[in-house]
């Protein structure tokens, strides 16, 4: 049997990683540096909801970065409203686009707790309509794409062009760090980096244990033949909205952390080539595995950090060259090398015992 | 008003009727043979009843309720089960999960959310595995099946459903004659509690199963009886027995 499907050992792999990984802060002294990891921590996140909804529930979804954007535009707006205080009400670019007054949009903001939920329940809910009315309407497979591919255009434009409220091209830049109460959360400190990790982790589990559940079997089943799982009795505009959904509120989280991490916003998080490179991760690491799709956004976005320069304008080529080479020699991803190899491993120990396990005593596979 | 009943029937596509005026009736716990010469129209029938095709008019009646253009899924809840001519299984999927799948005891997304197993499964299971005898090939995917273990499968998967109305779209298409025979003793034991549409050609099975037989023909109903009353009709005979029992 191949270790790789075996589930314990699957959380086993987890808890070694993110056990790694917290134990990156005690060797690492430099905090730009730790600033630079917790963001791809954020990264994970991402690359996280895209195997949830791409490799897991079949659904290519070019837009991720609506769900982003936008949990980064309320955290942003958030920690904006917290440098404002009563004699100076209003952040500094609206008074340059001659607004005289806080404009409505904004004034949620000005409570911390609020603007957070906001910043998290705004694009889940926008998840949830254009979700539905899409899946509802059967739309599906490559023409779902290009309608989040649309969306997110759309989405960027009218950022872009509210100046008075959003700043325009410029963004929003938060003066100082995120405070809750009495603690502050410095961008550059262990904590910080303890904390994006933290919420990676609890995001992994999550979604782990759906995928495990019979939400995660069925959508597995629609990845497969969403015709078929009709005639089952599942609603698939339901499940499908659900899946999708969900997976655009974990970009929202990953949206309202980096802009802790960065205290920066702007249309450029609603690029499309910031959502596809989240495909990219996926699809390199292993969309159908959680982790393999978070390795991937490390992978490459550290690849980057360090190679990106070099290559300065050919990067995003070797990118898209890679990401076809792997995904036409290992649709699984580099992750799957290690299953094969698992599997390679499993058969040679099968026959050193003298012959391979019966079936009957395999344990049952979960969802990757 | 009944069981299951079609009334008027129709279906066209653009300017053809596939479906025209097409009425049957039928009774619990009987297995109902519906044949007919290829592009009769039984597929199409099939779809209309499950709701994977709209009816251009008339009506389809399940225990007392009106199903006529409900969605598919809202169908099957209801109890109506479907085995598809081209055996569609979950082919990434492994023989258990498509049967957990199958077993559609609950379908609210959120509720499933917070469930890994249905509680009846392990019950339903054995049920089926006895029935199928896929119990050794339970772990593998079911993309790597043979067409015959993909047909089991399938059958399996709407035993799992538990529908009150089955309905099986040529079912032993491409199996050995062993498991032919296999498939008509499941089908005589499921009738005593259930009721079956059978799609089938092969009139050696049909003989087998069937309580009654319905002949399509162009879309229209052409007889309807026992197996003896078919075989004895003059137009059966004429467009579609004629060659096959001579
Ligand atoms: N979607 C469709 N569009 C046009 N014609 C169709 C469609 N589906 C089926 N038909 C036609 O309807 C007729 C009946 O088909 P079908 O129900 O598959 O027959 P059977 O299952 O009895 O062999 C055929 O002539 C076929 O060409
Ligand atoms: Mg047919």
């Amino acid at each position: 049997m191949n270790l790789y499907h075996n589930v314990r050992a699957q959380w086993l792999a987890y808890l070694v990683f993110y056990l790694f990984l917290a134990a990156v802060p005690l060797v690492v002294d430099d905090n730009f540096l730790l600033n630079q990891l917790s963001t791809y921590g954020v990264y994970g996140m991402l690359a996280l909801s895209i195997s949830l909804c791409w490799g897991f529930g079949g659904i290519l979804n070019l837009g991720q970065g609506i769900a982003f954007g936008l949990g980064a535009y309320g955290m942003a707006m958030t920690m904006q409203m917290q440098s404002q205080d009563a004699s100076n009400p209003m952040p500094p670019f609206m008074l340059n686009n001659s607004l005289d007054h806080l404009p409505l949009l904004w004034k949620p903001f000005a409570n911390t707790g609020v603007g957070m939920v906001l910043a998290l329940v705004v694009p889940t809910l926008f998840c949830l309509v254009f979700g539905g009315l899409m899946f509802r309407a059967r739309v599906s497979g490559p023409f779902f794409a290009i309608m989040t591919l649309a969306m997110l255009s759309a989405w960027g434009t009218l950022i872009l062009d509210m100046q008075p409220y959003t700043n325009g091209v410029n963004g929003i830049t938060p003066p100082a760090p995120l405070h809750l109460g009495e603690f502050t959360l410095d961008p550059y400190s262990p904590t910080a980096y303890w904390t994006v990790l933290g919420l990676l982790v609890v995001a992994t589990v999550v979604a782990k244990l759906m995928t495990l559940s019979r939400f995660g079997l069925v959508v597995q089943a629609i990845r497969n033949d969403a015709e078929r799982v009709r005639f089952l009795g599942y609603s698939v505009a339901g499940y499908e909205t659900a899946i999708y959904t969900i997976s655009g509120f974990f970009a929202a989280v990953a949206g309202c952390l980096w802009v802790t991490l960065t205290q920066y916003v702007s249309p450029a998080q609603f690029d499309t080539t910031f959502s596809l490179s989240m495909v990219i991760w996926a699809g390199i690491g292993g969309r159908m595995s959680l982790m393999g799709a978070i390795f991937g956004a490390f992978l490459i976005q550290g690849a980057q950090s360090y190679l990106g320069d070099a290559f300065l304008n050919t990067w995003l080529l070797i990118l898209g060259a890679f990401f076809i080479l792997v995904v036409r020699f290992l649709p699984k991803g580099l992750i799957g090398l290690v299953e094969s190899a698992l599997g390679r491993l499993g058969r040679k120990r099968g026959h050193d015992n003298g012959g391979s396990v019966p079936a009957q005593q395999m344990l049952p596979q979960p969802g990757e | 008003m009944g069981f299951f009943e079609i009334r008027d029937l129709c279906k066209s596509f653009d300017t053809v009727t596939v479906i025209n005026q097409f009425s049957i009736e039928l009774v619990e716990q009987t297995l109902c043979c519906l044949v007919g010469p290829n592009g009769a129209g039984k597929t199409t029938t099939m779809d209309l009843i499950t709701g994977r095709q709209k009816p251009t008019s008339g009506q389809i009646m399940f225990c007392d309720e009106d199903i006529t253009g409900l969605d598919e899924h809202e169908i099957a809840r209801r109890g109506i089960g479907r085995k598809f001519q081209v055996p569609a299984v979950f082919r990434d999927l492994t023989v258990k999960q498509n049967l957990e799948v199958a077993c559609s005891r609950s379908t609210n997304p959120v509720k499933n959310f917070f469930r890994f197993r249905e509680p009846v499964f392990a019950a339903k299971l054995e049920e089926v595995l006895a029935l199928t005898g896929l119990g050794p090939r339970l772990n593998t995917e079911a993309g790597i099946l043979s067409h015959g273990e993909t047909q089991w499968l399938e059958i399996g998967m709407v035993l799992m459903q538990d529908p009150r109305l089955l309905l099986f779209d040529e079912p032993v298409a491409g199996m050995t004659e062993q498991e032919i025979e296999k498939t008509a003793e499941i089908f005589n034991r499921l009738k005593k509690t259930h009721s079956l549409v059978v799609v089938e050609h092969d009139m050696a099975f049909v003989k087998q199963i069937a309580d009654v037989v319905t002949v399509m023909h162009m879309g229209s109903l052409l007889a309807q009886g026992s197996i003896g009353e078919i075989e004895a009709n003059e137009r059966v005979r004429e467009v579609y027995l004629g060659d096959a029992e001579d």
